[in-house]
């Protein structure tokens, strides 16, 4: 796995966007605060952090004159999270084992 | 973070994407509700409603079609307070919006063939109400889909029937009784 990928998602708050992101085919900046019970500024910062790397895509658009933004994952991302999670898998077996 | 701090959040977010089966439920006993009474106004008051030779068509696309624009209002609306769509509410939504479709196609194919289209709408009807309770695995909505399924056939060998009781019985237990125990459901999917 991409070692800068593997230290994004070290971060909690990256983490649970990303796991949350799985999860759902969209969502909005309210529903990320409330899952991530995260501050907004803290909330957007990382946003941006993974826009920039790929693992998210932000849509900004106007809906009756508001300003409106959903969140999606990337396939990229998808697949990153997916690498990032087997590898978590493969260490709780291990741990089982031994 | 250890790995097990990183797989507990992983858990943790994915059980906050829940689907809500509230809207999906206040959507069937809407369809519900706004079938029966159109079937029992026209029963009781067929002379209104059949007044002239398309009266009785006009009514029954022009009413479900409004009803088709309230429901979508009130779903956009919903998805914008949870804030959220999850995988399962977008496979839930493609198959009502196909099974919309589906009732356009066969009240366009009965009327050129001047039969009577509510046979047909029930069985997609029934079809689409399992399809959906398999999905959300809600053994209610399935169970309903296929009694709705069975009695359609049932119809079919039995002439001269009410096509407006018919209507009325197969959408009470198809959809009415199983869109409020969806409702009154407690745990979402």
């Amino acid at each position: 796995m991409n070692k800068e990928i593997e230290k994004l998602l070290f971060n909690p708050l990256r983490l649970k966007i990303v796991s949350f992101l799985m999860t759902v085919e969209t969502c909005n900046f309210k529903a990320l605060i409330d899952v991530t019970n995260a501050t907004k500024g803290n909330l957007s910062t990382q946003l941006k952090n993974l826009n920039d790397k790929g693992l998210i895509k932000i849509d900004k658009y106007f809906q009756k004159s508001y300003p409106t933004t959903d969140y999606s994952i990337t396939s990229e991302g998808k697949k990153q999270f997916e690498i990032f999670f087997l590898q978590l898998q493969s260490y709780k077996t291990y741990v089982k084992k031994n | 973070m250890t790995k097990e701090e990183q797989l507990s959040i992983i858990n943790d977010a994915i059980q906050n994407a829940k689907y809500n089966l509230k809207p999906l439920g206040f959507n069937f006993i809407f369809w519900g509700v706004l079938i029966i009474s159109m079937s029992l106004f026209q029963y009781f008051f067929h002379q209104i409603v059949q007044f002239s030779y398309y009266s009785s068509t006009i009514y029954w696309v022009l009413f479900p079609l409004l009803g088709i624009v309230y429901t979508t209002y009130y779903n956009i609306k919903t998805r914008k307070t949870i804030g959220y769509e999850t995988i399962l509410g977008r496979v839930i939504k493609i198959i009502w919006g196909v099974f919309s479709f589906s009732w356009i196609g066969i009240i366009i194919i009965s009327l050129l063939n001047n039969v009577n289209p509510v046979q047909n709408i029930l069985f997609v009807l029934g079809m689409t109400l399992m399809m959906s309770g398999l999905i959300i695995k809600f053994n209610k909505i399935t169970l309903g889909g296929l009694l709705l399924i069975i009695f359609t056939v049932y119809t079919y060998f039995v002439p001269d029937l009410n096509f407006l009781l018919v209507n009325v019985v197969g959408i009470t237990f198809g959809m009415l009784i199983p869109g409020f125990a969806l409702y009154l459901q407690k745990k979402d999917e």
